[in-house]
């Protein structure tokens, strides 16, 4: 599982992340972090007209894993519903990452992004 | 004597295992530690030969068990020399035993306006069950403050502890993270002289070092078994006269005398402390652990440990990049945290688990220290009876690793 965790792909995201910064006038602007390993993101995103994600960008300092599954979530989650959204699970995040099955001790740090997306469009 | 650890380690099944192909190298005791076959013989024999509840059947096989359990609370007392085996208490964890004390004789002699001092470098353990009693009763609850070296700041004691309000001071006998040995016994000294008790917290150094509680100046000190080859369960010792003083902290079967439909009178020591049925195979095999490292000298563990400390750091001062966090090998115990520019501890403990490495990352249940290094989190590798100077190459090997992979 280390080496699945540690190959090519999610390093490129790790040091050269997609989409990392803050989006003007977005319409989800949410922080969250993982205070038991300080593993912490600022997700900004911007909706269309019917409410599916148009936009998502985000900045943070983390581990590998929550880094890079940052990055490749905000591509990943371009389109869908706020009823989509709430709907994705571990094994979705899992897959983005290259179907990987994540050691328990990882599972929050791939989860980041979408528990602070929830967060942020349960609050918008 | 020195430690023979590649004979040790043929006393530990465990290591006949791989990990990922890889030698298995724990570095991991901080957090729990492997266990003997002599531990784990003892457990199986009493539940395959002599198990029964304790302290209330009348046939042989309950005498044995009895007989059994309170054979191993006198090793554990002659293990730390306490004076009076009564004084020890046998409970879930170490951290059952600091909440018992906050809860029985805190909530009694504990009030408003009173102080309540602890360290910056306490485990959650010892942190948290004052934090809380503190609130509950309307307690002052002040810090020891940490230096950049991890070390105590003891300028500020006899500053808080000048008007007599303060009426305990809790302290661990070893930082589970710096690896820092406080000098306790001249904290005791300063808070006894001020009025207050003092409840020291043995997680990290009765697995280690001779603790003498005759000596240390502890009214009470708390201290866990899987921590020092038993299995999950912990110990409180404290001085009989505060303990007879104290109400019982959870009550049921065992822990009384008489009960009536309106009231019920309390049994003695220490089973006063012990409701319901205690664990009991896990209590015998936590004897069996005491009579392993006494056999192998309290002395010798320590000395060992120390080498292997200093070859630790020497060693990780040779990786690009990692900070060693806590005081230098002289005045800390088997720890050593530490932090890399070029990688997150999660990855860190991630990518020496593939060589085969075990060692812990996160805030190791430390949130204030590693604020005091204004650190969120840190990697952690400790040392043990088990471990010898091939374990550390391979850690430091494993490092290189990390920065091979993660540095840009």
């Amino acid at each position: 599982m280390t080496s699945d965790l540690y190959r090519e792909q999610l390093l490129d995201h790790y040091h050269n992340p997609n989409n990392y910064g803050v989006l003007e006038g977005a319409d989800v602007d949410v922080e969250w972090d993982n205070p038991t390993c300080g593993d912490k993101i600022h997700l900004t995103a911007k909706l269309d007209a019917e409410g599916r994600v148009a936009e998502v960008m985000f900045e943070g300092h983390g581990c590998v894993v929550s880094m890079a599954s940052s990055s490749m979530f905000t591509e990943r989650v371009i389109g869908k519903t706020p009823e989509e959204v709430a709907a994705m699970s571990l094994d979705d995040i899992q897959e983005m990452l290259g179907g990987i099955r994540l050691s328990m001790g990882r599972v929050r740090c791939a989860l980041l992004p979408l528990n602070a997306l929830k967060r942020g469009m349960d609050a918008s | 004597m020195a430690l023979d650890v590649q004979a040790i380690r043929q006393d530990f099944p465990i290591f006949q295992r791989e990990v990922h192909g890889k030698r298995l190298v724990f570095l991991d005791s901080a957090a729990s530690s492997q266990k003997p076959q002599a531990v784990i013989d003892a457990m199986t024999r009493i539940y395959t030969h002599s198990y029964a509840n304790v302290h209330r059947g009348l046939y042989t096989l309950a005498d044995e068990a009895t007989t059994a359990y309170e054979d191993a609370r006198g090793k554990l007392a002659r293990f730390i020399n306490a004076a009076d085996t009564a004084e020890v208490i046998l409970l879930r964890n170490a951290t059952e035993g600091l909440n018992l004390v906050a809860y029985s004789w805190g909530e009694q002699n504990v009030g408003a306006g009173d102080r309540i001092i602890i360290t910056e470098m306490e485990h959650h353990a010892n942190l948290v069950p004052w934090q809380q009693l503190a609130q509950r009763q309307g307690a002052e609850l002040a810090y020891i403050p940490v230096t950049e070296a991890g070390e105590l700041d003891l300028d500020v004691l006899p500053g808080l502890l000048a008007d007599g309000r303060t009426k305990v001071v809790a302290c661990s006998l070893m930082s589970n993270v710096v690896g820092t040995l406080p000098p306790v016994t001249r904290v005791a000294e300063m808070a006894h002289a001020a009025g207050a008790i003092v409840v020291m917290d043995g997680a990290q150094a009765v697995p280690h070092q001779p603790v003498d509680v005759q000596t240390l100046g502890a009214d009470f000190m708390a201290f866990s078994g899987h921590k020092m080859c038993g299995p999950g369960i912990g110990v409180l010792w404290g001085r009989r006269e505060l303990l007879e003083a104290m109400p019982p902290f959870l009550y049921g079967g065992d822990m009384i005398r008489t009960v009536k439909k309106t009231y019920a009178q309390w049994n003695d020591l220490p089973h006063k402390f012990e409701a319901g049925t205690p664990p009991i195979a896990e209590v015998v095999g936590l004897g069996a652990a005491a009579d392993y490292l006494s056999a192998l000298g309290m002395d010798a563990i320590h000395a060992h440990e120390r080498e292997m400390t200093a070859y630790a750091l020497e060693r990780l001062a040779e990786v690009d990049g990692l900070h060693v966090i806590g005081p230098g090998a002289d005045r800390r115990g088997g720890v050593a945290a530490f932090w890399m520019e070029a990688a997150h501890p999660h990855d860190i403990a991630s990518i020496v688990d593939a060589e085969g490495v075990c060692i812990r990352a996160g805030h190791h249940c430390a949130q204030p220290l590693h604020e005091c290094f204004n650190l969120p989190a840190t990697a952690r590798a400790s040392f043990y009876i088990y471990n010898d100077e091939a374990d550390v190459d391979a850690l430091i090997a494993a490092l290189h690793k990390v920065n091979r992979l993660l540095q840009r």
